[in-house]
């Protein structure tokens, strides 16, 4: 994870502390609140005890019960504990509140993006009411800065949780069940996001962006998305396309425009359009693309992709054919 | 042609058999075709001979019915590809020939369309119409209008782009071809389409009701049955499901799928069209045949199509313009709640749609429909429809869909049982002017068989068990039984033959998509096997067992 | 500690080893078809000459309850279940009864497979790699009950239709004497 943190693709680490959206800042906000209202109950807590500590009784003095001196002491037990419960329904009452905030209904303009968790990577789609004008793609998420975008969250093997940290809180993804989230960015940006529920042996390289961008850069990002896979032109990628569609490749993953249509893997019909590879876990440059080809099980084992058994050629046409698909 | 006539009646004029009589209906001879898988198929009797299209491989035999016994005159053997048989979603059927002009045409398994002579036997020609490598093949019994052969492909589990072709019939040439998705130009949509409903007006919306190109594989192939209209010089016929049956990775309303087109046989033009089950969620195919049929409503007779259609609904559409007069539920229904006649839309009921990782109890009817294939008849002398059907409900989740080519693009889990009732199998006799069922048959086992009914006023059918059945066309009384030596799922027919006598002939061999337990072989425990049917069906291999045998009976 | 205690623990160390072992998890696995040369498949029992070399290939993820898992994960991706169905059948034959028409030794489910067969059953070789093809053999195994019970699958992730791998009746494989497809007369 280190190359990506450290690489120019997310301008900021991924942090719940850097809150980039109205919801992870009215989280931000009430943890902040916490933490200052936790630290000063801890220190007077401390206070307290250093002080009963050192006004310890004087030797030999005889323990004797005085109900006149002890009121005070009652006193303060009580108000003590009276400040605690009402500290902590405060915070029931903020903690409430924000929630019922950032789960409001976000209105009709709301952008709908559906994520499918999968071991271990993120189908995206964006729905529209032209079913013509749907987009499927992994791992990266593009929406516009300034306009709520719904999340429909669902999954389709084991639990996920969806959680970019500076954008959102955490929802989890159940199988056969669908949660929803909404949050709109403040400003353009990068934002990495992870997935926060163990799911098996890659959970930690199971990542995502979410690139917030202007509304036209957004529009224009959408309509290319929307183009299915352009044919390519040199005879490299010509024969790339051709090991594509004969070799493992097609088992598990779909080009639109092309006879490879399995979902079982990321569609890949605008790969080369995205910034990492693997959910997240390298950089989409074409030494890391051709090293995870021939053996992603070094990169990420357990993935549920195969080493692939192609020869030099096949792999070279291959990887010129796959960095076609802007 | 196996529905008898161009307006697909299968109404037979000849009298000679007759409630009083038929008790003395006896067997007049036998053929065993050699085949055990479903036969589907009508025997076709063109002059003094009759033909007869056997199951996967195919064969085409046929027989003289001068001489005592119908002895065998010649088999033409197409040899259709071994691997078609990967291909076939629901046994190898084979659903009949048709006769033009001296020669048999008739389709086989691995998409290819035959041209025999018939007199010698021999191949005049056979044209490869469709590509078993991308999931295509043919079951249906193809039609000749015009010197053109129609035929279309099957293929709605395989990702198949649905189409219907016109084969010019000397030559065997490709005259036209019609495909049921994509832009405008492919579908041969052009100035004169003028479909009734606003719905269906709009360019290329065999692309815009689909995320994508999923319209290249979005089924909606043509498997069953087309009529003709000389008069209005159109031609009907329906189109299949879309695929996969998993509809969440296809949203819209998947058109030209589940419905069906009016197109002129010359060029193919379409004419109108219509959607049965638009954005079809249960395989609700829109194949079913079209009965053509002038009819009086409300006052005044106008031509018309009657269609009990897979979805539960009899149908009555206005044939010159596609407009939906009627539609009345003829079996139970939880699937949707009619159909809105001022948009010509099925009301649906959102809880019954198939969904990914969701099981969804009680659909009904089952993916089968109220009524798959089986044709059914038409009176003119009762003025009532025969129809055969079944009750079937299912369990049904959607699960991950992935196209591979060549493989099944189903993505979905289902388990059938019986409707209401427990009876699997209807027969319905409907006026479809009062627009009510006027009596009903149960049988046990779905009524998988076609229908015929003469104007001796008997109407004839299979059973699954084997029974073949005569009943009373008025009363519904059965008149007549014959034990056959397999289920049937055939087509029964009537004919006169060379001595003038009045025969009834019949393929009893148990298959199809229902008997596909028997004809396959399957294990009764897994209950999604065979797409779900077999777990309607686990008695069936204790009630029949595989055949291939022609029965045909006659008055002594 | 007492001597029986000892062995007591190392009893049930061990067998918590072996638990391991059946949930053992490799992902450069090299079953036989990798390293192996092709054994001759027999489709039937009648071999000339005796004594003859025994061509049975053990499939290591027969023993491994992961592999097997992803055999069946990857039976439903690639549609095998499109044909086969949960092994009840449909289009291609049942494969959890006893009948086998192309051999029911792992070797021959590999064949099956990786090269297909001529009625109908498309060849995946090529497709899924090898070591794919031997989950998937397993899994298909698993169907009739001849693979360990404490290895076979015991849920599904969709709609259960059919008993559990791992409560289905070993079934006593027979050639089938009926083909179930192609019947020429």
């Amino acid at each position: 994870m280190l190359p990506v943190l450290a690489s120019p693709l997310v301008q900021q680490a991924h942090t719940t502390l850097n809150p980039a959206s109205p919801q992870a800042r009215l989280v931000d906000r009430l943890g902040a609140a916490m933490f200052v209202t936790a630290s000063v109950v801890f220190l007077l807590v401390i206070a307290a005890l250093l002080w009963a500590a050192f006004r310890r009784r004087a030797p030999d003095t005889p323990l004797v019960t005085n109900v006149q001196r002890e009121r005070p002491m009652r006193t303060a037990v009580l108000l003590a504990t009276g400040v605690t419960t009402a500290i902590l329904f405060g915070f029931l009452i903020f903690d409430v509140s924000v929630g019922r905030t950032i789960t409001t209904n976000p209105g009709k303009e709301a952008l709908q993006i559906r994520v499918t968790g999968h071991q271990w990577w993120w189908e995206v789609q964006y729905r529209d009411s032209l079913p013509q004008n749907w987009v499927t793609t992994a791992n990266e998420i593009h929406i516009p800065v300034g306009r709520p975008v719904v999340f429909e969250l669902v999954s389709t093997d084991v639990i996920h949780s969806f959680w970019p940290p500076n954008l959102s809180p955490k929802r989890d993804q159940i199988p056969g069940d669908e949660n929803s989230l909404w949050f709109q960015a403040d400003s353009a940006g990068v934002y990495r996001g992870m997935c926060a529920e163990f799911c098996g042996h890659e959970h930690a390289k199971m990542g995502f962006l979410v690139v917030a961008e202007p509304p036209g850069q957004f529009a224009v990002w959408l309509a290319a998305q929307r183009d299915t896979a352009l044919a390519p032109t040199d005879a490299l990628a010509r024969r790339g396309k051709d090991v594509f569609l004969a070799s493992t490749c097609v088992m598990c993953h779909a080009i639109s425009g092309t006879p490879a249509g399995s979902r079982v893997g990321p569609d890949l019909t605008h790969l080369a359009s995205r910034q990492t590879i693997a959910a997240g876990t390298l950089p989409n440059t074409r030494a890391n693309l051709t090293g995870w080809i021939v053996d992603p099980q070094v990169i990420k084992p357990g993935v549920k992709m195969p080493p692939s058994q192609l020869s030099g050629p096949d792999l070279v046409a291959l990887v010129a054919y796959l960095e076609t698909l802007k | 042609m196996p529905a008898r006539n161009f307006a697909s009646t299968r109404y037979s004029g000849l009298n000679e058999i007759t409630a009083a009589n038929i008790a003395q209906l006896r067997l007049a001879w036998t053929f065993s075709t050699g085949v055990t898988r479903g036969h589907e198929a009508a025997p076709l009797v063109v002059g003094n001979t009759m033909y007869v299209v056997t199951p996967f491989p195919n064969l085409l035999y046929a027989l003289d019915l001068t001489q005592p016994g119908a002895p065998l005159k010649w088999t033409y053997k197409p040899d259709p590809a071994l691997a078609s048989q990967g291909v076939a979603c629901c046994d190898l059927v084979n659903r009949g020939a048709a006769y033009f002009d001296g020669k048999i045409y008739y389709n086989t398994l691995d998409a290819h369309t035959v041209a025999v002579d018939g007199k010698t036997g021999k191949e005049v020609w056979k044209t490869k119409v469709g590509d078993i490598s991308k999931g295509e093949s043919i079951t249906m019994a193809p039609l000749v209008v015009k010197g053109k052969v129609l035929v279309g492909n099957s293929g709605g589990e395989f990702g198949v782009r649905g189409w219907l072709t016109a084969l010019d019939a000397k030559s065997g040439k490709l005259a036209w071809r019609a495909y049921h998705t994509g832009p405008d130009k492919d579908v041969l949509i052009g100035t004169r389409f003028k479909p009734f409903y606003p719905q269906d007006r709009g360019k290329d919306l065999g692309v815009s009701t689909w995320p994508g190109d999923a319209w290249k594989i979005g089924g909606g192939g043509s498997w069953g049955w087309i009529s003709y209209d000389p008069e209005l010089d159109l031609i009907y016929y329906g189109t299949s499901n879309p695929g996969p049956w998993n509809p969440d990775v296809r949203p819209g309303d998947n058109k030209w799928t589940a419905g069906i087109f009016a197109r002129d046989p010359s060029n193919g033009e379409a004419v109108w069209a219509y959607q049965w089950s638009p954005h079809d969620v249960f395989d609700h195919d829109g194949i079913n045949e079209q009965i053509l049929l002038d009819l009086p409503i409300k006052g005044q007779t106008r031509k018309v199509l009657v269609r009990p259609e897979r979805n539960g609904y009899i149908y009555v559409l206005d044939r010159t313009t596609g407009e939906v007069l009627s539609a009345d539920p003829y079996g139970y229904i939880t699937t949707s709640k009619g159909v809105d006649l001022k948009t010509g839309r099925l009301i649906e009921v959102p809880e019954k749609a198939t969904r990914t990782g969701k099981v969804v109890r009680e659909v009904c009817p089952a993916a089968p429909g109220t009524k798959d294939w089986q044709p059914s008849s038409y009176s003119p002398r009762t003025g009532w429809l025969y129809i055969p059907h079944q009750n079937l409900c299912e369990d049904v989740e959607g699960v991950e869909a992935n196209y591979i080519e060549g493989t099944p693009y189903v993505a979905t889990i289902v388990k059938m049982y019986a409707g209401p009732g427990g009876n699997r199998g209807v027969l319905t006799a409907w006026d479809p002017i009062r627009r009510k069922a006027v009596w009903e048959i149960k049988e046990k086992f779905p009524v998988w068989s076609g229908t015929v009914v003469t104007a001796g006023d008997v109407v004839f059918y299979g059973t699954m068990e084997g029974w073949f059945k005569a009943l009373d066309a008025r009363s519904g009384a059965e008149l007549w039984r014959f034990k056959t030596g397999s289920g049937i799922i055939g087509q029964p027919i009537v004919y006169r033959g060379p001595d003038k006598k009045e025969y009834v002939a019949v393929l009893s061999g148990v298959g199809g998509w229902a008997g596909a337990v028997v004809a396959g072989g399957l294990d009764i425990r897994d209950s999604s096997a065979a797409l779900g049917f077999v777990n309607a069906m686990k008695d069936l291999p204790q009630a029949t067992t595989k055949g291939g045998m022609l029965y045909v009976f006659a008055l002594p | 500690m007492c001597l029986r205690c000892r062995r007591r623990a190392g009893i049930a160390i061990l067998l918590a080893l072996v638990a391991c072992k059946r949930e053992e998890r490799a992902f450069h696995g090299l079953p036989p078809a990798n390293s192996l040369s092709k054994p001759p498949v027999r489709e039937i029992d009648l071999i000339p000459g005796t004594p003859h070399r025994p061509d049975s290939v053990p499939n290591p993820y027969e023993g491994n309850a992961y592999a097997v898992s992803q055999g069946k994960t990857l039976y439903n991706a690639w549609n095998c279940s499109g044909c086969h169905f949960q092994g009840g059948g449909g289009i291609g034959p049942p494969l959890m009864d006893a009948d086998w028409i192309y051999g029911s030794r792992p070797e021959n489910v590999f064949e099956s497979i990786a090269e297909g067969r001529p009625n109908g059953m498309p060849s995946f070789g090529g497709k899924i790699v090898p070591d794919q093809i031997w989950q998937i053999a397993a899994y298909v195994r698993s169907m009739s009950g001849l693979l360990r019970k404490d290895v076979a699958p015991g849920r599904d992730d969709a709609m259960q239709v059919r008993p559990q791998e791992q409560s289905t009746t070993k079934a006593k494989p027979v050639q089938s004497a009926i083909p179930k497809s192609a019947e020429l007369p």
